[in-house]
């Protein structure tokens, strides 16, 4: 009787791990410069993000979306992409995405930014594991004060991803734009902490 | 027995009333005509030219015939239509190849030349004949002479399955009956206006709401001004073509719709994008801001991306809107509202398709009076 039991738990044991491992994401890491008086922030300009996925939008997705959730939370001034892109023209900034320090010492009197946010995007869509489906995204943010050229804030986070309940039930997960909002509230969560 | 006999006519009886309701729930499509069907008085008939339909669909499509509908109709109603042949004149000697909208020198000439004292200019927006069909249109009725202004503007989109009614007895699989109810609508519309009694285009009556996800409203926006807005197109990042322009279009009926703006006809927009050869990159930078500004005399300038504008062919598939627009203000050279709002059709959606939306410009609709909710709160 009680060999039996132990073969029930030998069982039944590696598959709740395998079940909790395959549960969906929600990672956060973050760094905030201890010196760094992030009031002094008020106008920021979020440069265009590195896109490492295969959909052709997603870092255009997540920069639009941040720049709103940005402006939403009334803390800092996001200027409209139009503007940082002349600013990324008059200042011949080669790699947006990744501008040098020179660089940023040139565009931003040009755009009036006390910060810029740079960023990477490295996973954006679906992903999908035997029949289960689900959306997954993983960012990540710098922001760099525009006096110094100094990264005084960063993080990144994973989102979404196929989790017990979509594993069981075929839910298909969440829409990808909840994904993407619920992972900026994540990160917008810790730079305003 | 008795009872159960009395219990079977009962339920046949409920059962009939339900069919009877469900499939009058069927004939939803379309306004009443009411009393559109008037013809128009002789002091409310102004000459009007039509223009010829701008194809923003992408798809080839029979404007001639869709155009020929319309002015059939409108003469039914007694519209006062500037003769085909002196507007098809005018757009050869003036060399008229944009139909989309109409700039200061075109609605300047059309008055000295043809008489015409506002001008009709309709986007074709959707067309499918896939059962069940699919179409959409805005239109707008432009004042001409030196000042183009809006006057009336109103848009239908209309999917043969939108209202199926029992065992889809309502289900329109023939394009020709849906494009029918579209003119009819938008003749309604346009005549309602005309003879003074309602302009449709400004009702918000039965429009859905579909919220946006994020908003953000300036304390400098003054909701008790009424500004002067001019809509630039959106960037275009979908693969439907013309979705900028369509976007666009949407916020210039919906804006006005508000009535708290005074919104710039948008082939005055174009117009001065063209002439001062702006070209968005990544949006409206503040330098072109100011252009339109001082060129269109504009308090505001909407601006904005969009991401997807998707519409489906056939019975299965959903519409799908993604969009985020922005308000600069002319003093403060800030942005004073932005949003950022994407639905698609089948949200909220359990049972048979109930509640699904079929077109993304009824989508775009919803979600643009929503965001507009948002800003004049």
């Amino acid at each position: 009787m009680t060999k039996c039991m132990h073969r029930r738990y030998l069982i039944l044991l590696p598959l709740i791990i395998s079940l909790l491992a395959c549960g969906s994401r929600s990672h956060l890491t973050y760094y905030h410069d201890p010196d760094m008086d992030f009031a002094a922030i008020r106008t920021v300009a979020v440069l265009p993000f590195e896109n490492l996925t295969t959909d052709r939008l997603a870092g255009e997705r997540v920069r639009d979306i941040l720049s709103n959730s940005l402006m939403a939370t009334g803390a800092v001034y996001v200027l409209p992409s139009g503007e940082v892109a002349r600013g990324i023209a008059r200042a011949g900034v080669v790699n947006p995405s990744t501008p040098s320090k020179e660089e940023m010492a040139k565009l931003a009197p040009i755009i009036k930014a006390d910060g810029l946010i740079t960023g990477v995007v490295t996973e954006y869509g679906e992903v999908r594991s035997g029949t289960a489906t689900a959306n997954v995204i993983s960012f990540n943010l710098q922001m760099i004060e525009a006096q110094t050229q100094k990264v005084v804030w960063t993080g990144s986070t994973s989102q979404g991803g196929i989790s017990v309940w979509d594993r069981l039930f075929g839910s298909g997960g969440k829409p990808m734009n909840d994904v993407v909002m619920a992972a900026i509230d994540d990160i917008l969560g810790k730079l305003f902490k | 027995m008795i009872y159960s006999a009395n219990f079977s006519s009962k339920a046949f009886v409920i059962f009939v009333a339900i069919m009877f309701y469900l499939s009058g729930c069927g004939q939803k499509n379309g306004l009443p005509m009411n009393s559109a069907h008037d013809s128009l008085q002789a002091e409310n008939k102004i000459l009007i030219a039509v223009f010829p339909f701008h194809n923003a669909s992408g798809v080839p499509s029979p404007l001639n015939d869709m155009r020929q509908l319309f002015l059939d109709s409108f003469k039914e109603y007694g519209v006062n239509i500037l003769e085909d042949n002196v507007l098809e004149t005018f757009m050869i000697d003036n060399r008229i190849r944009y139909v989309g909208g109409v700039d200061l020198a075109t609605a300047r000439d059309l008055k000295w030349k043809t008489g015409a004292e506002a001008v009709l200019i309709t986007t074709l927006e959707l067309y499918s004949e896939e059962p069940p069909p699919k179409i959409a249109f805005v239109s707008r009725l432009v004042s001409t002479g030196n000042d183009p202004t809006i006057l009336w503007m109103d848009g239908i989109g209309l999917a043969g399955d939108d209202s199926i009614g029992l065992l889809e007895l309502s289900l329109i699989k023939d394009p020709r009956k849906l494009l029918q109810n579209v003119v009819r609508d938008l003749t309604a519309s346009l005549t309602a206006y005309l003879s003074g009694r309602e302009d449709r285009g400004k009702s918000m009556e039965g429009s859905i709401r579909l919220w946006p996800s994020l908003y953000h409203r300036s304390p400098i926006f003054d909701s008790t001004i009424k500004y002067r807005v001019a809509v630039a197109p959106f960037l275009q990042l979908s693969e439907r073509r013309n979705a900028g322009n369509i976007m666009a279009l949407h916020f210039v009926r919906l804006l006005r719709a508000i009535g708290s703006f005074s919104v710039i006809e948008p082939g005055l927009v174009r117009d001065t994008f063209l002439q001062y050869r702006i070209i968005m990159d990544d949006g409206l930078s503040l330098a072109q801001a100011d252009i339109l500004f001082s060129k269109l005399d504009a308090d505001l300038i909407l601006a904005g991306k969009i991401f997807d504008y998707q519409d489906y062919v056939g019975l299965f598939g959903r519409a799908k809107v993604d969009f985020s627009a922005l308000l600069i203000e002319r003093k403060s050279r800030e942005v004073v509202w932005s949003c950022e709002s994407h639905h698609v059709g089948d949200e909220g959606v359990f049972f048979f398709d109930w509640g699904k939306i079929h077109t993304a410009h009824k989508m775009a609709s919803g979600m643009v009076v929503s965001a507009l909710e948002t800003l004049v709160e």
